[in-house]
């Protein structure tokens, strides 16, 4: 089966060392904000999903969203906001700027892995 | 029929061969037939296999649980050990608090030192507050916490990690923060988002990694760093002593 590459947007490392675990096999891209994401993406073309957090510095979360749904290339790659109680203004934001779903923390490894798979499922599968 | 001695040898060979095939073929039929009756086996046998299929199910899903909550603890103590900036380790502890924890309110204190710095002051540092902005509670005030809270004066004296409700304190969790045996601050929390109801049981591993490795790694950075800040200063000296 091919692997999916996943683009890990957060600027805690902690969390980009739980994506590193969470999701053996699959490849990772990390950004630690909106700005480098872009320029991540930019490099690697072929990524199939965005695990995206909000609250980020320099360009956040909801910003890059909007910068990526505008994009003609990457618009097609489906976001899924990793969210915090107490944030859900910006993930209603977000979802209206076109985020494929949402996640709250702290999360368990099926259910990450089950909106992935939702998400990336081929449409013939 | 011909006598078999009548008739060709090829054919009487080519006879044998079907009555045997014959015989086999009827034997075979017995045993299907004599195999098919006994549905109730089929059945119990059925069960059997579903059963097993639901304990491996309900196994599986133990050793996920399991699988994240090790893996839980490996990256929390991974990254509280990964640096020696002390800013960077109250950080990891902050994400932990919040993104494995679900912590929404809470406080970092640390005892402070009298000016002598050989003995507590009486008072802890609020080393770092989340979501404490709109408190009322008058108890966490100007970065310093005088005591009031009984759970957690109780957790700073006697090093004991307490997980609430506990009457007469807004604390769910004290953690004690101890350094080779001496209680040096806790970790408070004080509310946890909404969709996350509860502390659960593996939450209590985290709080207990936390109670012996955060204060521990917080320390040996800050150590770092002062004698880091020392080097760079005599190197300094050094070098200007030796420009004159």
């Amino acid at each position: 089966m091919k692997t999916k590459k996943v683009l890990v947007v957060d600027d805690s490392k902690l969390l980009h060392r739980m994506f590193e675990m969470m999701l053996r096999g699959f490849p990772l891209v990390h950004a630690f904000d909106g700005r480098e994401a872009l320029d991540r993406l930019a490099e690697h073309k072929d990524v199939e999903i965005i695990l995206l957090d909000i609250n980020m510095p320099r360009m956040n979360g909801l910003e890059f969203l909007t910068a990526v749904k505008a994009h003609p290339e990457f618009a097609r790659i489906p976001v899924v906001i990793i969210t915090t109680e107490g944030t859900e203004d910006d993930t209603e934001r977000g979802m209206q700027a076109g985020a494929a779903a949402y996640v709250k923390k702290p999360f368990r490894n099926e259910e990450l892995l089950g909106v992935i798979d939702k998400l990336t499922a081929s449409p013939a599968a | 029929m011909a006598a078999r001695e009548q008739l060709p040898s090829r054919l009487g060979s080519a006879l044998d061969e079907l009555r045997a095939t014959l015989d086999r073929a009827a034997e075979l039929a017995k045993q299907l037939t004599a195999g098919s009756t006994p549905g109730g086996d089929l059945d119990s046998r059925l069960a059997d296999v579903e059963a097993d299929r639901d304990e491996l199910s309900t196994k599986l899903a133990e050793y996920e649980h399991q699988v994240q909550r090790l893996m839980n603890l490996y990256v929390a103590t991974y990254q509280l050990h990964a640096t020696l900036d002390p800013g960077e380790v109250q950080a990891t502890i902050a994400e932990i608090a919040i993104n494995l924890l679900g912590a929404e309110r809470f406080v970092l204190l640390f005892w402070k030192t009298d000016n002598a710095g050989d003995g507590r002051s009486g008072e802890c540092e609020i080393a770092l507050a989340q979501g404490m902005e709109d408190d009322k509670s008058g108890t966490w005030q100007n970065g310093v916490y005088s005591g009031g809270d009984p759970a957690v004066d109780a957790t700073l004296a006697d090093g004991v990690l307490r997980i609430g409700p506990i009457g007469g304190s807004d604390a769910l969790a004290c953690v004690p923060l101890a350094v080779q045996g001496a209680t040096v601050g806790a970790l408070v929390i004080l509310k946890l988002f909404d969709h996350k109801e509860m502390l659960r049981a593996e939450d209590r591993d985290l709080l207990d990694l936390i109670a012996a490795h955060a204060a521990s790694a917080l320390f040996a950075a800050r150590v770092y760093s002062n004698t880091d800040r020392k080097l760079k200063t005599l190197e300094s000296l050094v070098a200007l002593v030796r420009r004159q």
